[in-house]
C-alpha cells in the first residue's frame, strides 16, 4: 500500500438517482481538484467542510456541481479528502469519474477507502474486522470472475500480449546477460515491429472499453440530421413503445436531451442533437461543434433523411462525415414515398421509415440490438467493463509509447527494454503475472547459452 | 583439545575468505576450517572473474570491504569490458585471472590477517544446545567452542564426480569432500536437495594449433575491479575461440547412451545456464555450431580451459570430441572434463542476514545455498560474515536491499523464492538495474561498509574526496563552451551544433556520442584537475536522467513496504483473511519485511493488505 496514491471512487449506488457523489483521498487531491473544479475561489483556497458550488470542467464535461473538502486528518479517510456532488445518472458520474483518472487519480480497489480510514485510525478495530472481509469479498469475487467467459477471455488476451512481451524481452536481456555467445541480437526494427503490433492490439482492447460501458451505461444513440427531417418524431417513435421506463436523465452539460428505453435486455440512450440547423455555413457554428463532440462520443449515429425530397449537398457532405461510424440511415416519410437513392456501401444499414405510420421502427430497434449483441461476438467476448483493467491497459500503453520513442530515438536496447518491462508489468496487473522469473525461464527455453 | 573462538568458519571457497576475514577484520576472534590448505581460495572452474551481473557483484564487495576484487585485480592477466557497445549499467567486467596466483594471494592474505587462524580440518559436527551453535568437531578429533558457525562448504559435501561409467566420492578436481557434516545438517533438521554442475577438459596449450584460431584481446583502458588498485593490471594473455561442428554433434548424439546426464545415472539438478555440451546440442539441434572459448588457467602453467564444453561422458568419447574441434585436432587432454553432485540446503530456510531461521548463531554462505559462481558465494560470504559479526556485537543486522544493490537482490532472492536449480546472478534478476551499476558500486556501499568497520581510513578517504571532486564537478562542468570551440569538436564526433549560443559542459556531456573521457581530453584546461572516474558519474546522471528519475520514482514507491517490519513471532495461522497457501508460505518463509512478503509466490495483493491491517492492528493493540 503507498500513501503517495491519490484514489477516486464514485460512492453513491451506481443507477439513475438524481444526485451522484464521487471522492477522492490523498495528498494532492486538493491540487487535482483545483485543476478541474472553478467556485467563486480557487479550490485551493477552500475552508475545509464548506460546501461550495462551481463548476466541473474537464474534458468534454461540464457540470454545475457542489465541492467540499475534508482537510486531514479530519476526514474518513484521515487522508486530505474533496467531495463531488454532481448531477446522477450513470453517463456523467462514470465521466466524471473517469476525467479524475485522467488527471492523477487511481481507482480505489474495494475496501480502500475503509481501509485507509483504518490505517489512519479513524476508524475502530471492530471496524476492521468488517474491512478484511470487504478486502477478502473482492479477492473472492476475482476469483469468481477468473470462472466469469468475459473476464476469462480479457485475461487470456492480456496474457498472450504479455507473452508476446516475455519473449521480446527475453531476446533483449539475453544478449544482455550473455554478450559473448554468437547469438542473433534483436535488432531496433524487430523491436518495433513487435512493440507497434502490441500496441494495435492493446488499443483493440481498449476499444471495447466503450462498449463495456455500453452494456453497464447502455448504448449511446445519437440522433442527428436536420430538424425538419422527422428526427424528434423519430425519438418519440422509439420512446413511445416503451414509455414506463423512460426515464429523464438530462444530461447537464447539454444543450441536449438524453432518454433512455430498454430493448430486449439492452439499455439504449437516446441523445437528441439539437444543435444542428439548417443553414449552408452551420460548419462554423457553435451548435455544429457541440453535436460533432456528441458524434464522437456516440457508439451508433441514427442519420435520418427526408425521403421525399432530393438530397442536396449538405446532406452530402454530413453523410461523408459519417462514414468512420457506425450509422444506419433512416429514410423518414416512408408514406409519402421515396425519391432518393442512399448508397448502401457507405453505410451499415439503410432503412426506411415512417415515424407516422410507425412503420419501420420495430426494426430499427432490431437493428440497434443486433448491434450490441454482434459487436459482442466480434470482439471475441473481450469487453473491457473494469475500470482497474482499463487504467492498467491505459499505464501499459504510456510505457508502450516510451518504449517506441525510446526506440525510434537510437536509445540503447539495454534502457529501452526497462520501458517493455514496465508495460509488462502494467499487463500483470490484470494477469496476476509479474514474476520475473517468466523472463528468465524463457530466456533458457530458447536459447542455447551458457559456458 | 578445546579452544575457544568468537567464530568459526567451515570452508576456505570464496564464500570462506570473505566470512571469515569480515569477521576478523571486524575484531572477532575467528577459526578457518579447511579440507585441504591448498585449497584456499581455489578457481575450481572458470580460470575468470566478472562477467554479467558478477562483475558488478565483485565491485559491490569491494565497495563494502570486502577482499575479492582486490585480489582478482592483482592476479589479473587479461580482462574486458563486456556490453561495451551498449549501457553502462549492463556493463560488466570479466577477467582471466591466473589460477594460482589468486590462490596464493588469497591464501597469503588470509595469514596476514589479525585475529585469523587457519587450520586444516574436516568439520564433521555443528555443536548445538538450546538451538545455539556452541561449537564445531572435527574428523580429526578436534573440538572447538565457538558463539557461531558459518558453513561455506561449497561443493564438497558428500560430493560425487562423475566421468562416463566412472564415479568417484571426492570433490572438485579430486580433492577430498566432506562426509560427515551433511549428517550432522540432516540431524539439525535441515533438508539436503542434490544439486549438480560441471567443468570441462583442461587442454595442454602447446598441443593446440593457435593459428587456426580467432583471437580475443584484452582491453586496457577500462575499470577495474576495486576503486584501490591503482595500477591497472596488464593484459598478458589471450584468449581464443572455437566451434563445434557437425562431427562433435554427431559423436555427442550416436552417444548419447553413455552420457551420465541421459542414461540416469545423475541425479542431481543441473543449472538451465551451466548446461554441458551434450544438453546444448540435444536440446538446441537446430544450432549448427557452438561457440567455445580457450581460456589459459595462468602464466606459470600450459593448462588452457575450453569454456562451454562442459561435459560428463567417458573419456575416450571426450577426447575424439575435442579432437573434433578446429585447431585443437591434435590437444591432449591434461585433465579430463567432469560433472558433480553435491548436497546443499533450501535458502529459504534461512533470514536475509544468512542466518538459520532454526539455530541461532548458525550461518550460510555459498553453494551450499544452492547458488552458483565465485562471485555469489564471495558476496554471501561477505554478508554472513558480517551478520555474525554485528550479531555477537549485538548490533542491528545488515540486510542490503534490492534497490542498492545486485547482493541484496542475490540474497533477497534465495531466502524468499525456492530455487530448483544452482542460482546465477544475472542483470535481468535486478528490477533497478539502471541504479545499480558497477561504477558506482562505491557510492552506493561504502558508506555502508564503513559503518560496519570493513572500510578502512585510507579507503575511506580516497572515497570522501572522490565524493568532494563529484560535487565540485557541479559548478565546473557549468561552464558554457563557446560555438567555436564546439563547432569542431562535434564534427570530429558526429554530433550537430544546432545553435550559436554555446553550450555548457553538461549540455555537452548529455549528447548520445559524447563522453567524459571525450571532453576530459578536449577540455583538459578547465578538467584536467578532476578524473575521468567522477566526471563519468556526471555524464551517466546526465545522460540517463530520465530513467533514472523514473526509476527513483519506483523505488520510492516500494520503500514504504520495505520498511514495514514483520515482527519475527506472528503466526500466520493466526491471522484471519490470510488465504491457506499464503498462511502455509509465510509460516514458512518468516518474511523480515512486508516487501520480503509481497514477494513470495503464492502471496497476494490482497493477502498483502490483510497483513497491512493485522500490523497496524498489532500497533495499535501496543
Amino acid at each position: 500500500m503507498n500513501s503517495d496514491r491519490n484514489i477516486v471512487a464514485i460512492s453513491t449506488a451506481l443507477g439513475n438517482g438524481g444526485i451522484s457523489i464521487i471522492r477522492m483521498s490523498g495528498k494532492s487531491v486538493l491540487k487535482i481538484a483545483d485543476s478541474v473544479f472553478s467556485a467563486k475561489i480557487p479550490v485551493t483556497q477552500f475552508e475545509p467542510r464548506k460546501l461550495y458550488l462551481g463548476t466541473f470542467e474537464h474534458g468534454d464535461i461540464k457540470d454545475k456541481c457542489l465541492c467540499v473538502y475534508f482537510k486531514s486528518p479530519f476526514s474518513y479517510t484521515g487522508e486530505d479528502m474533496v467531495e463531488f456532488q454532481c448531477h446522477g445518472g450513470m453517463t456523467l458520474t462514470n465521466r466524471i469519474f473517469e476525467e479524475l483518472v485522467a488527471v492523477g487519480c487511481e481507482p480505489a480497489t474495494k475496501g480502500e477507502f475503509s481501509k485507509l480510514a483504518f490505517l489512519n485510525g479513524k476508524i475502530s478495530l471492530d471496524e476492521a474486522e468488517g474491512v478484511i472481509d470487504i478486502i477478502n469479498a473482492e479477492s473472492e469475487s476475482e476469483l469468481k470472475c477468473g470462472y466469469n467467459l468475459m473476464q476469462g477471455r480479457l485475461k487470456e488476451q492480456i496474457e498472450k500480449e504479455q507473452n508476446v512481451l516475455t519473449e521480446l524481452l527475453a531476446k533483449i536481456e539475453v544478449s544482455l546477460d550473455y554478450p559473448e555467445e554468437d547469438l542473433e541480437e534483436e535488432t531496433r526494427e524487430g523491436v518495433l515491429s513487435v512493440l507497434k503490433d502490441v500496441k494495435t492490439d492493446l488499443k483493440n482492447i481498449l476499444d471495447t472499453a466503450s462498449f463495456g460501458r455500453c452494456i453497464k451505461d447502455g448504448v449511446r444513440v445519437l440522433i442527428f440530421g436536420r430538424t425538419n427531417a422527422g428526427k424528434s418524431s423519430l425519438l418519440n417513435s422509439l420512446l413511445n413503445y416503451d414509455r414506463a421506463i423512460v426515464t429523464d436523465i438530462q444530461g447537464t452539460t447539454r444543450d441536449t436531451l438524453e432518454e433512455v428505453f430498454q430493448y430486449k435486455g439492452f439499455k439504449f440512450i437516446l441523445v437528441d442533437s439539437a444543435g444542428i440547423r439548417q443553414s449552408s455555413d452551420v460548419v462554423e457554428s457553435i451548435g455544429i461543434n457541440k453535436s460533432l463532440k456528441e458524434l464522437e462520443s456516440a457508439d451508433v449515429v441514427l442519420y435520418i433523411i427526408d425521403g421525399s425530397v432530393a438530397l442536396d449537398d449538405e446532406d452530402k457532405a454530413m453523410m461523408k462525415s459519417l462514414s468512420d461510424k457506425k450509422c444506419i440511415v433512416c429514410v423518414n416519410k416512408a408514406d409519402l414515398g421515396t425519391c432518393i437513392e442512399i448508397d448502401k456501401e457507405m453505410f451499415d444499414d439503410v432503412i426506411s421509415i415512417s415515424t407516422k405510420t410507425g412503420q419501420g421502427v420495430e426494426e430499427l430497434k432490431e437493428i440497434l440490438y443486433n448491434f450490441v449483441s454482434s459487436k459482442n461476438v466480434n470482439n471475441g467476448s473481450v469487453v473491457l467493463t473494469n475500470v482497474r483493467h482499463i487504467d492498467a491497459i491505459k499505464r501499459a500503453m504510456t510505457e508502450l509509447e516510451n518504449a517506441i520513442d525510446a526506440t525510434n530515438n537510437y536509445i540503447n536496447l539495454d534502457l529501452v527494454s526497462i520501458d517493455i518491462k514496465n508495460v509488462w508489468l502494467a499487463l500483470g496487473d490484470i494477469t496476476g503475472n509479474s514474476d520475473n522469473e517468466k523472463i528468465i525461464d524463457d530466456i533458457f527455453s530458447k536459447f542455447c547459452v551458457g559456458k | 583439545m578445546n579452544k575457544n573462538y568468537d567464530a568459526i568458519v567451515i570452508g576456505s571457497g570464496h564464500a570462506g575468505c570473505e566470512s571469515a576475514l569480515a569477521l576478523a577484520r571486524m575484531g572477532k576472534k575467528t577459526l578457518m576450517l579447511s579440507l585441504n590448505l591448498d585449497s584456499i581460495a581455489f578457481l575450481a572452474c572458470n580460470p575468470s572473474i566478472g562477467g554479467t551481473a558478477k562483475g558488478h557483484l565483485v565491485c559491490e564487495i569491494d565497495a563494502l570491504g570486502g577482499q575479492m576484487g582486490i585480489t582478482a585485480d592483482m592476479a589479473t592477466i587479461q580482462r574486458r569490458m563486456l556490453n561495451s557497445s551498449k549501457g553502462y549499467a549492463v556493463q560488466s567486467l570479466r577477467v582471466q585471472a591466473d589460477k594460482n596466483k589468486y590462490h596464493t594471494l588469497m591464501k597469503k592474505v588470509l595469514e596476514e590477517q589479525e585475529n585469523l587462524h587457519i587450520k586444516q580440518g574436516e568439520a564433521s559436527e555443528i555443536v548445538v544446545e538450546n538451538n545455539c551453535v556452541v561449537g564445531v568437531r572435527t574428523k580429526q578429533g578436534a573440538e572447538y567452542s565457538c558463539k557461531c558457525a558459518i558453513v561455506c562448504s561449497g561443493v564438497y559435501l558428500k560430493s560425487r564426480i562423475i566421468v562416463g561409467e566412472y564415479s568417484k566420492d571426492v570433490g572438485p578436481n579430486g580433492f577430498a569432500n566432506a562426509t560427515d557434516l551433511s549428517e550432522s545438517l540432516l540431524s539439525l533438521g535441515f533438508e539436503l536437495r542434490r544439486f549438480k554442475t560441471g567443468t570441462p577438459a583442461r587442454v595442454q596449450g602447446r598441443t593446440i594449433d593457435w593459428s587456426k584460431l580467432e583471437v580475443q584481446k584484452g582491453e586496457d583502458n577500462i575499470q577495474t575491479f576495486s576503486t584501490m588498485t591503482a595500477e591497472k593490471p596488464q593484459n598478458v594473455a589471450d584468449c581464443y575461440l572455437t566451434y563445434t561442428n557437425k562431427n562433435t554433434h554427431d559423436l555427442i548424439l550416436d552417444n548419447l547412451d553413455k552420457a551420465p546426464m541421459y542414461n540416469g545415472a545423475i541425479e542431481g539438478t543441473g543449472p538451465r545456464y551451466c548446461p554441458s555440451i551434450e544438453s546444448k546440442v540435444v536440446k538446441f539441434s537446430d544450432k549448427e555450431r557452438h561457440q567455445l572459448f580457450l581460456e589459459p588457467e595462468g602464466l606459470d602453467t600450459d593448462e588452457i580451459y575450453i569454456q562451454g564444453f562442459s561435459t560428463s561422458m567417458p573419456i575416450d568419447l571426450q577426447e575424439k570430441m575435442i579432437n573434433s574441434l578446429a585447431g585443437l585436432e591434435n590437444a591432449h587432454i591434461m585433465r579430463d572434463a567432469y560433472a558433480i553432485e553435491y548436497d546443499c540446503i533450501d535458502a529459504t530456510t534461512l533470514y536475509p542476514t544468512l542466518e538459520s531461521k532454526q539455530i541461532s548463531g548458525l550461518y550460510f554462505a555459498g553453494q551450499i545455498n544452492g547458488t552458483s559462481g565465485y562471485e555469489e558465494a564471495g558476496a554471501q560470504g561477505l554478508v554472513a560474515g558480517i551478520n555474525a559479526s554485528l550479531k555477537l556485537d549485538k548490533k542491528e543486522p545488515l540486510i542490503l536491499k534490492r534497490s542498492e544493490s545486485y547482493i541484496g537482490v542475490l540474497i533477497d532472492d534465495i531466502v524468499t523464492k525456492r530455487t530448483e536449480e544452482p542460482y546465477r546472478m544475472m542483470t535481468s534478476r535486478a528490477e533497478y538495474r539502471l541504479t545499480l551499476r558497477q561504477d558506482n558500486a562505491d557510492i552506493r556501499l561504502t558508506e555502508i561498509g564503513r559503518k560496519c568497520g570493513l572500510v578502512d581510513n585510507n579507503r575511506y578517504n580516497q572515497f570522501i574526496q572522490y565524493l568532494k571532486e563529484i560535487d565540485e564537478l557541479d559548478s565546473v562542468l557549468d561552464r558554457v563552451i563557446s560555438p567555436k570551440e564546439l563547432k569542431e569538436f562535434f564534427e570530429s564526433k558526429s554530433e550537430v551544433l544546432s545553435m550559436n549560443s554555446g553550450l555548457s559542459l553538461k549540455d555537452v556531456l548529455r549528447r548520445a556520442n559524447i563522453t567524459a573521457e571525450d571532453i576530459f581530453e578536449k577540455f583538459n584546461d578547465i578538467l584536467g584537475g578532476y578524473s575521468i572516474r567522477a566526471i563519468k558519474q556526471w555524464e551517466i546522471n546526465l545522460k540517463y536522467s530520465g530513467y533514472l528519475k523514473r526509476q527513483e520514482i519506483q523505488i520510492n514507491q516500494a520503500k514504504k513496504q520495505e520498511e514495514q517490519s514483520l515482527p519475527s513471532d506472528i503466526d500466520y495461522n493466526d491471522i484471519k483473511g490470510l488465504r491457506l497457501e499464503a498462511r502455509q508460505k509465510l509460516n514458512n518463509i518468516r518474511p523480515l519485511t512486508l516487501a520480503q512478503a509481497s514477494r513470495i509466490s503464492g502471496v497476494s495483493p490482497a493477502d498483502i493488505s490483510v497483513l497491512t491491517i493485522y500490523l497496524k492492528t498489532l500497533a495499535r493493540n501496543k
